[in-house]
């Protein structure tokens, strides 16, 4: 099982090393989608069964096909190139990777000294199916949050219509 | 003895580089696909005769008894077509895109409840899995439509993706009803709660078909059936496909084994579609008002799995059969009636049917119809 | 290579990827000029964030709470992404509008 979730891992930084240096636009979205597959694996080895589902449901279905969506309609029909001009790329290069490289030890650090699972408590944690669990604790502890999300994505949908409107 | 273990340990020097349950997702997806192959042969071929009979024509006839084999030669003729990519297409992308449809077509079969002990993945989130495969459709049509380099086939593909992305909602809020009465994600425990007998005891949290559970499931049994179709681009939404305005849409460019597979994605994919309406909501693999598990006698296990399964492929091939009549019965809508019939229409349905099934829940505790006509529960 | 599996499914394993793809994520953001481009790194970057969140709720605490804030994560990109391509839309209306206008000054 390890070899899959390692595959996955391989494939998912590979596909965002593609979306952050491929200079097609198009391009750059497609292995976007094979990231976010790539994620999803990850999740379901993580014992985030529904929440892989979501991953893909979301994010497959929904914001790749609106990216997409934005790309033909703002770049194709109208002839423009889907190359990107880019800005220099020495410094954010840097700045990049120092980000990521103290994200790293900072969380390292932080996982250290947390107390560590027994392998049994792993893989029980695992095998649990999480649906049921997640429904009661949206609309338990973390009910409030829940309603705020609610209000957020209504007001994105009527923000988002709004601004579309036709002239 | 030692034969036996020796060839046995043979078997391991040469299958032993995989791990076994490696071989058994080998073996699974390998069943799956041929599943999934000869359906969406088939699924042609009967489309054609149904059309044939729907106008009064004889339809395939020629290849084989009654034409049976038609599909097959069908399946020659694109293997033999040119392997053709349009000048200032994208190749990479014209090659990959066909492979979506299919494969987010295909891997929906591992999770269809065939019988009580007949399913190829009984995992806990079999619905959410559906669906989450299924997406991957709407990407796969898109990028085929970009890759042309084509006018027609670039607003097939955007229609496409619109009516796809639009009609999920109304799909999945009238998936939930189901969720809601069932309480479970699992394609197996969903059918199985579905097994209401007229004789002998019931167990309180069997029902009827969720169809009949009460008016709102109903209503949204209707709802996820046009949706499907909206989703699987059948007629009447087929608008991404219209031929008297886009040639043939978004596969305009495809030919050979790239058509086939768009083909063949669309027809498991309305498989796929028909088998959750009949899984969801018409009792999956169970005879009405009879579980033959419970007859007095105890019936092989193999033989329960066989009539389970003719059960409940018989009850998919009804609604695949009302597809494929729909598409000689009604005309193609405008685009603005499709966008207006899912926001304006079914949405609001959708959402009344989810409220209506909980309150039902909460004032009746969960009992459905059935149970309150028979009295007990 | 087994040094590598154990690696890969341990928490670290996690991490390293979810700091990549957060590396990988502002480096998109930075270097892109397209206003969709800026969008896949900001997508990315989430992602990252979600993948620190499980990889913390399975292998150090046990609880799930880890997942909903994923779950949070996601319904937030996906509302982000709804207005941020209404945004860029809107955006290019206005461009092509103001594009137009200079093309028909050159025709005066």
């Amino acid at each position: 099982m390890d070899l899959v979730l390692l595959l996955a891992e391989i494939f998912t930084v590979a596909s965002a090393v593609i979306v952050a240096f491929h200079p097609n636009i198009l391009y750059a979205s497609v292995f976007l989608l094979f990231a976010f597959c790539g994620v999803a694996v990850m999740f379901l080895f993580a014992g985030a069964d529904f929440l892989a589902g979501a991953q893909i449901i979301i994010y497959v279905g929904g914001v790749t096909i609106l990216i997409l969506f934005a790309i033909m309609l703002t770049q194709w029909l109208y002839k423009i190139k889907l190359v990107d001009i880019r800005n220099k790329m020495l410094l954010p290069g840097v700045l990049a990777l120092g980000i990521g490289f103290f994200l790293y030890r900072a969380l390292h650090q932080m996982a250290l000294s947390l107390p560590k699972l027994t392998p049994e408590a792993l893989d029980k944690f695992t095998a649990t199916p999480k649906t049921a669990l997640m429904g009661q604790a949206l609309l338990g502890s973390y009910l409030l949050p829940f309603e705020a999300i609610t209000i957020l994505l209504l007001g994105a949908l009527v923000g988002a219509v709004w601004l579309a409107r036709p002239e | 003895m030692v034969q036996s273990a020796q060839f046995a340990h043979s078997l391991e020097g040469w299958f032993g580089f995989l791990p076994l349950w490696g071989w058994a997702a080998i073996s699974a997806a390998i069943i799956i696909y041929f599943l999934a192959l000869p359906f969406g042969g088939l699924a042609t071929y009967v489309e054609r005769k149904i059309a044939a009979d729907m106008q009064d024509r004889i339809g395939p006839n020629r290849v084989g008894p009654l034409g049976i084999l038609q599909f097959l030669a069908d399946a020659i003729k694109m293997l033999g077509k040119e392997d053709f990519v349009p000048k200032g297409g994208d190749r990479f992308l014209f090659n990959l895109a066909p492979l979506f449809v299919v494969v987010g077509s295909c891997t929906a079969f591992a999770v269809l409840p065939l019988s009580k002990y007949l399913i190829g993945a009984d995992v806990n989130i079999g619905v959410i899995l559906i669906l989450a495969v299924t997406t991957l459709i709407a990407p796969g049509i898109l990028l085929g439509a970009w890759a042309s380099e084509n006018k027609w086939s670039l607003l097939g593909g955007l229609r496409a993706a619109s009516q796809i992305v639009s009609y999920e909602i109304p799909v999945a809020l009238s998936i939930l009803p189901v969720v809601l009465i069932s309480g479970s994600l699992q394609m197996g425990q969903i059918v199985d709660q579905q097994g209401w007998t007229l004789f002998g005891e019931n167990p309180a949290t069997f029902h009827f078909w969720n169809a009949f559970h009460n008016p709102f499931t109903f209503f949204a049994m209707f709802i996820l059936f046009i949706g499907g179709l909206a989703e699987t681009n059948r007629i009447p939404f087929d608008l991404p496909e219209a031929e008297s305005e886009l040639v043939s849409g978004f596969n305009t460019e495809f030919s050979g084994m790239r058509f086939g597979l768009y083909a063949l994605g669309e027809f498991c994919d309305v498989f796929v579609m028909s088998a959750m309406v009949a899984a969801l909501y018409l009792g999956g693999w169970h005879i009405p008002f009879l579980d033959i598990e419970k007859l007095g006698f105890a019936l092989p296990t193999a033989l329960v799995a066989m009539v389970h399964l003719t059960v409940f492929m018989v009850k998919t091939l009804l609604v695949v059969f009302v597809v494929m009549w729909l598409r000689w019965t009604l005309p193609r809508l405008r685009v603005d009636q499709l966008m207006g019939m899912c926001w304006k229409g079914m949405l609001p349905i959708a959402f009344i049917n989810v409220l209506g099934t909980a309150v039902w829940m909460w004032v009746f505790k969960g009992q459905s119809m059935m149970q309150l006509l028979a009295g007990h529960g | 290579m087994n040094h590598l599996l154990s690696f890969s499914s341990s928490l670290q394993g996690y991490l390293a990827v979810g700091a990549i793809l957060f590396a990988l994520g502002i480096f998109c953001v930075l270097t892109r000029k397209n206003a969709i481009g800026i969008l896949l790194g900001i997508e990315l970057i989430l992602n990252a964030a979600g993948i620190n969140f499980v990889a913390f709720s399975k292998f150090r605490t046990g609880l799930i709470d880890g997942q909903i804030v994923a779950l949070f994560i996601m319904l937030i990109a996906a509302a982000e992404a709804a207005v941020a391509l209404a945004v860029i839309l809107r955006f290019y209306r206005l461009k092509q509008t103001i594009d137009a206008d200079e093309a028909s000054i050159l025709r005066n």
